[in-house]
């Protein structure tokens, strides 16, 4: 056995999957899913090969997931095999290593499957499973002078919105919350509308999704910015022309600066106008009952994930709240998160937030840290121990 | 003679058809499937049919025959495999995640409760905060303006 063996870690998101060795910086950005083209029939784009078509209107995805967990193995499995292959990281599977994250709640026979690929497929010399969260917060720990006895993860992701505490690095399942909102009831929210009120999208996710990263916002003041939602001309300092791309002169959408914000497009343009669309669609993680989904904001689950716990892990945990996941990234996520926690938490206790530069790579970059961690070895399961002891040594092993 | 007493306004109101709670219901589960769906459009591909059996211009007839009868056949039956043992869909990984485990915490188990806030209302037309509710179907609207295009766009108009 080598002495230094590579390490791969993949957080493999829904949406997004993050991967590449423990010795890398960044990791590769792979959209986890398979596109089809409306002008390119002759190729489906795996991954990040999306970047190589030209057209990117009427894309057809197919997803490995399903409501956040893995279902479609024949889509991943061309995923997979994209990524460690030779247009991907060019593992060497016999002689590597593997941390892999997999959804909360995960269903037994998608772990015996996901054991089985790994082993017996692709063949690697170890695996470890996990939760992105627990990565999350190991790197947490390791970054904090004081290490932390109670940590809180919120995984804000494509599919849904958890709410994991840890105690002393062990997750505490039973107190684990889920909110059925995340970046693609998002998307899709965001297409409805705009198809209802101004131009029909339904097709175009891959560009509203774009809108939406590029001008959707965190509101701070909910009602004001309805007030000013509301205001014509040049008080309304909320709507924003965007320019949607056509493919051929246009390769992107951008947002009109301020100054040219008319609502009116000029010759050749084709635009959508937002206005209140810019901060009612992430409102939805802060109030998923305004599409009627009955349960509880970000921020008031984080609370009463809090208060369901022991109360002397209380002051801990609001120590410690950690925010992770692409929907973070949302401009004025972490302020109004901030705000809206405090406001209810308990004023004797201290409320500190980890806001990750970037909260989508978190849980990888965690896993890279992990991955030089003596215990690693520990924790993970080798391919002879797979061998002699099957599924139930996963199992075991595994905490998730 | 009675019945000429009456008002043309209740008249009208009678003939128009409301939906039940049930039905209301309904459609906003449906709204709801909708916000978890991938694709709208149909498959670009659909109409295309690749055959792979045909042969290439840079191989020799041998060659296909050869590849067919070896590692292709290989190659099916592995994927058929998981295709059999593992190809389940979302609702059925659930129901059987439910019968092998009645304790402890489970996908079901960790749903967050509802918000102990008020639920608030916006105009289903402009997105702005509404005060009024459509009597026949129940959707909010904001103003006179917004009843009339949700009267003429989507009231009942996609369940009737």
């Amino acid at each position: 056995m080598a002495i230094k063996m590579a390490t791969v870690v993949l957080d493999n998101g829904a949406g997004l999957a993050k991967v590449g060795y423990s010795t890398d910086k960044n990791p590769r950005l792979m959209p986890n899913c398979i596109t089809k083209a409306k002008s390119v029939r002759t190729r489906t784009f795996i991954g990040d090969q999306i970047d190589d078509c030209k057209d990117l209107s009427g894309l057809f995805y197919l997803l490995p997931f399903q409501k956040g967990y893995l279902v479609n193995w024949e889509t991943q499995r061309q995923i997979w095999d994209y990524m460690f292959g030779k247009d991907g990281l060019k593992v060497d599977l016999h002689d590597s290593n593997i941390i892999v994250t997999e959804p909360y709640f995960n269903f037994h026979s998608v772990q015996e499957a996901m054991d089985e690929i790994f082993f017996e497929e692709y063949q690697f010399n170890s695996v470890f499973r996990c939760n992105p969260s627990f990565l999350s917060q190991y790197k947490h720990c390791k970054e904090k002078d004081q290490k932390p006895l109670c940590s809180i993860v919120l995984d804000a992701g494509y599919s849904f919105t958890h709410i994991i505490p840890y105690c002393k690095g062990k997750k505490l399942a039973e107190c684990t919350k889920r909110i059925d909102v995340g970046g693609k009831v998002m998307t899709n929210h965001l297409k409805e509308v705009i198809s209802y009120r101004q131009l029909m999208v339904m097709d175009e996710t891959y560009v509203l999704n774009q809108l939406k990263e590029d001008v959707c916002y965190v509101s701070q003041d909910f009602m004001k910015d309805m007030e000013i939602g509301r205001k014509k001309g040049k008080e309304n300092t909320i709507a924003r022309d965007y320019v949607l791309p056509d493919y051929t002169h246009i390769k992107r959408g951008y947002v009109k600066p301020l100054e040219e914000t008319t609502g009116r497009a000029k010759d050749g343009e084709q635009i959508i106008r937002m206005n209140n669309e810019r901060f009612t669609i992430p409102e939805l993680l802060f109030h998923p009952s305004d599409v009627g989904i009955h349960e509880m904001g970000v921020a008031e689950a984080v609370v009463h994930t809090i208060q369901s716990l022991p109360e002397e892990m209380q002051p801990h945990m609001y120590n410690n709240v950690i925010l992770t996941g692409g929907n973070c990234k949302m401009p004025g996520f972490y302020s109004r998160m901030e705000r809206e926690t405090r406001s209810m938490t308990p004023d004797e206790y201290d409320l500190c937030m980890k806001k990750p530069e970037n909260p989508s790579t978190y849980a990888w970059e965690g896993g890279t840290m992990l991955a030089k961690d003596p215990q690693i070895k520990k924790m993970s399961v080798t391919r002879e121990e797979y061998e002699e002891n099957g599924h139930n040594i996963c199992f075991e092993k595994f905490d998730v | 003679m009675a019945e000429k007493r009456e008002s043309g306004r209740v008249k009208d109101l009678q003939q128009k058809r409301v939906l039940d709670d049930a039905a209301r219901r309904r459609r906003q589960r449906k709204a709801l499937e909708a916000l978890e769906s991938d694709n709208f459009q149909d498959d670009p591909h659909a109409d295309l049919k690749m055959s792979k059996k045909a042969p290439k211009f840079e191989e020799s007839m041998e060659a296909v025959q050869q590849q067919g009868s070896g590692t292709k056949r290989q190659r099916k039956s592995r994927s058929d495999h998981f295709k059999f043992r593992y190809k389940k869909s979302f609702a059925a990984l659930l129901e059987e995640d439910q019968r092998f485990e009645k304790e402890g915490p489970s996908y079901l188990s960790a749903q967050i409760p509802a918000s102990r806030f008020p639920e608030r209302h916006f105009c289903a037309v402009c997105g702005f905060t509404s005060n009024y509710t459509c009597v026949q179907c129940g959707a909010r609207y904001c103003c006179v303006r917004c009843l009339g295009t949700h009267q003429d766009t989507r009231c009942l108009k996609w369940t009737a």
